[in-house]
């Protein structure tokens, strides 16, 4: 992977910049937008478990986080934000809040969608584009994973069409990622709504979510290509075992 | 091995990905895989994988990304055979 160029990193620093100065007011606006707006909330010893462990991960030598998480609505990366973080360690450690990248063509539509994307450390990108063009995303991925930041990626690279984990589906650009940095950790987020049976845009309104984490240190023993996609497949296998421990426990 | 030659073993590669088999009876050096043969993106690295195999070679992460024709595909195989 190669380091993106020098006015594009200028470019992440300056959003980083931006969106930090306003997090004050950002952060505990969607927090609240999500709770009372959506009436939305998360199982409260599950999201105090999920947001131990994100901390404590945090709190470790500086090396890579990548945060890995099934995908079943347009929101779940606000949901997941939510549910791993609090508003107050996201102010104080705002690298713990993860950079997003949304499909290009969700935010491009007008003014006030590119601005919230732009504040809520997005790196929008064009699923199925030329490859030269998402290899760019993933550099700048890469990045900001190197510098303290995080970054939370859908591995399946889509939301799922049956409702569940696709092992077989894992985009290999994650693994990608996670073999570039050396000593990267991943932590597996699933994240459900209880009346979320397959995808949709939106969850219900007033719905209660379940989370679980695990965080793994992928490695392969192979080369190249096929060491990416061994990755990403031990990733989408993880989150495969966490979405049968939820099944399991209905 | 001939350009040609590794065109024909490129295509037939590419048969099961593509889901616009009209342009794959037409297809040349300049036929896009995504956008005229209509391969999944997520799918692009098993036919890549799938080159590996063929030619025993072995092609890194980097190279994937420049390969968007079948073009691009002869010259790359050409480059590591």
């Amino acid at each position: 992977m190669q380091a993106p160029l020098r006015g594009e990193r200028i470019a992440l620093l300056v959003q980083l910049g931006i969106s930090r100065l306003l997090s004050p007011l950002w952060i505990p606006l969607t927090s609240a937008i999500l709770r009372f707006g959506f009436g939305w909330r998360v199982d409260a010893a599950e999201r105090a478990a999920a947001r131990a462990e994100y901390r404590r991960l945090r709190s470790e030598p500086k090396a890579p986080i990548l945060i890995c998480a099934n995908h079943l609505t347009m929101l779940d990366s606000f949901v997941i934000g939510w549910g791993i973080g609090y508003d107050r360690d996201y102010l104080r450690d705002f690298g713990a809040l993860p950079w997003n990248t949304p499909e290009t063509v969700h935010f491009a539509s007008n003014w006030w969608k590119r601005v919230l994307a732009y504040l809520y450390k997005c790196v929008p990108v064009r699923r199925g584009s030329d490859r030269a063009e998402v290899a760019k995303v993933l550099d700048k991925v890469r990045f900001l994973l190197a510098r303290g930041q995080t970054a939370l990626v859908f591995p399946e690279g889509g939301r799922s069409r049956t409702g569940r984990i696709d092992v077989t589906a894992a985009a290999y650009g994650v693994g990608r990622i996670v073999t570039a940095l050396p000593g990267c950790r991943v932590l597996c987020v699933y994240l459900r709504g209880e009346g979320q049976e397959s995808w949709s845009d939106l969850p219900r309104r007033g719905e209660r979510f379940h989370v679980s984490v695990a965080c793994i240190e992928p490695k392969s023993d192979q080369r190249g290509l096929r060491a990416s996609l061994d990755v990403a497949r031990q990733i989408t296998a993880r989150l495969a075992e966490l979405e049968q421990r939820y099944f399991d426990g209905r | 091995m001939t350009a040609k030659e590794i065109q024909d073993r490129v295509v037939k590669i590419l048969t099961p990905y593509v889901k616009d088999e009209k342009a794959l009876a037409s297809a040349g050096p300049t036929t896009n895989l995504l956008e005229d043969l209509k391969v999944n993106s997520a799918r692009l690295v098993d036919v890549v994988l799938a080159f590996e195999d063929e030619f025993d070679i072995e092609i890194a992460d980097e190279d994937v990304d420049s390969v968007n024709t079948i073009g691009d595909c002869v010259a790359l195989i050409e480059q590591k055979v």
